[in-house]
């Protein structure tokens, strides 16, 4: 019995390593999964562009991860660590004047380099990241065929290492004061990562203004035909697939320190719980998204994502069938509101992101306050309420909209926002790449929608909408125009 | 057991302090830093400098070849080329 008692602390040792091994395991491999996320985004918007912008689109979503690595490693992961109260703590000198978690997140603390006591701070750091780079590309769709891509890699890097985080500090933490104060529940990030990066995006999107040639002088849309819709369609299914990855990196895991699944503000859940509702989500998006466009496949898609979406911040309490019929009404919500933002708004939004991430996110959060209210959460256990969500709903529109109007509106004073009109009406990989993408392929007439739903090609009408905006014809000086005029 | 690496020379502080040019919060630590963040703001003022000048030449070429290729059409370069859409006409009596 003593020989028994004495090996138990070595017996301790090796169980509470083998579970620190384990929760880094999980992890690492949730980021490899979520990689597939960014993958598809690339392929979803590459596909949703025309084909003289293949390139510099792809080249938006590969840069996003040359940019935001390094600046939130540098300054996102600190953000998340030490500003759980709003600001950072009274006489805060630095990280590591802090115990716990703030010190670990300096870039020159133990915790962020190789260190062999710590099995987890690097993967939880690696999980972050990759939401990072997600909201990066949330934006990264809506903005292109006319952003500059040093514009969009500024942006992108004040939304992924600063803007989304600071939210995620306040909201999606176990003790940030949305939640200790207040309950605010946002379990897989509806609002925190998508809502807000929809935000942001819409501020973006009011100052770079829409592509040559999307309205017609009565302010009616027409539609660009994206080169590639199968490949746009197979992106977004590379998106669903990365989201398993997402959704189970939102959870918590350590016996040794907590019995079983927790959701990041630490109150239990399980990994069923979450794939039951991702999988049932999906299935209702689909079907909301399919009903409320007539059976257009882009929407239809991209009501499954919205579903999702709007499932997502109750998804460690949803029943399956409450998940199912709620993200059918996400999926309806995405369509109505996007063609709303097309249409009425006439904000020119490429891939629908604003309705899909940004509107889908805050109906998300807001009806957790509705179906979820009463549920403790975060480490004083304030119970969720429609209150606390509403609360959530108001900090974080404005400190995710005005970032991204304030930054983009300087970007554009500066001439720095938009290519030249000249450089979008030819195309941008000419100017970024001197390049066709698709050598072998014999080039077609592009084309283009109009609101009555007839397609004509699309050169005489881009030109005729490049003369009305700039008041002359591409490469004929203002004073020759009136003259042949 | 593979026991190969010195252990009983080298404790997980020292291998550690030895991965990352010294323990957290250190001078080589701070050093890493810094450099990092050089690097990573001068590519972004990087990227602003290289792509405005890449686009100023383009639109310029553009406007100086009095028209453009018709949208989405044949680009500029080495291969089959097509007429202007747009610009003062070249063709003598127009």
């Amino acid at each position: 019995m003593a020989s028994l008692l004495a090996q138990a602390p070595a017996v301790e040792d090796q169980l509470s390593l083998d579970s620190a091994i384990l929760a880094e395991q999980f992890y690492f491999w949730t980021v490899v999964v979520m990689w597939l996320i960014h993958v598809g985004f690339m392929a979803y918007e590459g596909g949703a562009s025309r084909r003289k912008n293949v390139m510099s689109t792809a080249m938006k979503n590969i840069l996003t991860i040359a940019v935001v690595t390094p600046s939130f490693y540098y300054f996102g992961w600190y953000i998340y660590g030490c500003f759980q109260h709003g600001g950072p703590a009274e006489g805060h000198a630095g990280p590591a004047e802090f115990e716990g978690f703030c010190g670990a997140t300096a870039p020159w603390s133990d915790a962020m380099g190789p260190n062999l006591q710590d099995h987890i701070s690097a993967v939880f750091f690696l999980a972050f990241l990759l939401f990072s780079w997600t909201t990066g590309s949330i934006m990264s769709g809506a903005v292109i065929e006319r952003i500059r891509l040093s514009a969009y890699l500024i942006l992108t890097t004040l939304l992924g290492s600063a803007v989304w985080i600071m939210d995620a500090a306040w909201g999606w933490s176990s003790g940030g004061w949305l939640v200790t104060n207040y309950g605010f529940h946002d379990a897989i990030a509806s609002l925190v990562v998508h809502g807000v990066a929809g935000a942001f995006a819409f501020g973006v999107l009011l100052n770079l203004g829409p592509r040559i040639g999307k309205y017609d002088r009565e302010g009616r849309a027409r539609t660009f035909r994206g080169h590639n819709t199968h490949l746009t369609l197979m992106g977004l299914l590379l998106i669903f697939t990365g989201f398993y990855g997402f959704y189970a990196a939102c959870l918590v895991i350590q016996s040794t320190i907590q019995p079983g699944w927790l959701n990041i503000y630490l109150s239990p859940t399980t990994l069923g719980a979450i794939a039951f509702v991702i999988t049932m989500g999906w299935a209702g998006g689909f079907t909301g998204g399919w009903f409320a466009s007539k059976g257009d496949p882009f929407w239809t898609l991209s009501g499954g994502l919205a579903g999702v979406i709007s499932v997502s911040a109750g998804a460690d309490v949803y029943h399956p069938s409450l998940a199912y019929i709620l993200a059918a009404s996400g999926g309806m919500v995405a369509v109505w509101s996007g063609l709303w933002i097309e249409r009425k708004l006439r904000v020119d939004d490429a891939v629908g992101a604003v309705a899909v991430h940004g509107v889908c996110g805050f109906y998300g959060v807001f009806l957790v306050g509705i179906f979820a209210g009463g549920f403790p959460t975060g480490i004083n256990n304030v119970e969720s309420s429609f209150g606390g969500q509403l609360m959530g709903m108001l900090a974080f529109f404005p400190l995710a909209f005005l970032p991204g109007f304030i930054v983009s509106w300087l970007l554009k004073k500066a001439n720095l926002l938009r290519v030249p009109p000249e450089v979008e009406l030819e195309g941008l990989d000419m100017a970024e790449f001197q390049a066709d993408f698709f050598p072998e392929f014999e080039r077609v007439p592009e084309t283009i929608v109009l609101p009555t739903g007839e397609e004509v090609e699309s050169a005489p009408v881009l030109l005729e909408a490049f003369a009305d905006a700039n008041g002359h014809r591409p490469g004929v000086a203002v004073g020759e125009e009136r003259r042949l005029r | 057991m593979i026991d190969s690496f010195p252990f009983d020379e080298w404790n997980l502080e020292e291998i550690s302090a030895f991965w990352t040019f010294g323990p957290g919060g250190s001078t080589g630590t701070y050093v890493m830093t810094v450099l990092g963040i050089v690097l990573m703001v001068g590519s972004i003022i990087g990227w602003v400098w290289l792509e405005n000048k890449k686009l100023s030449a383009q639109a310029a070429l553009l406007r100086a070849a009095g028209g453009m290729p018709a949208p989405g059409g044949v680009p500029p370069g080495p291969g089959p080329s097509q007429p202007p859409l747009a610009g003062p006409s070249t063709h003598p009596g127009e």
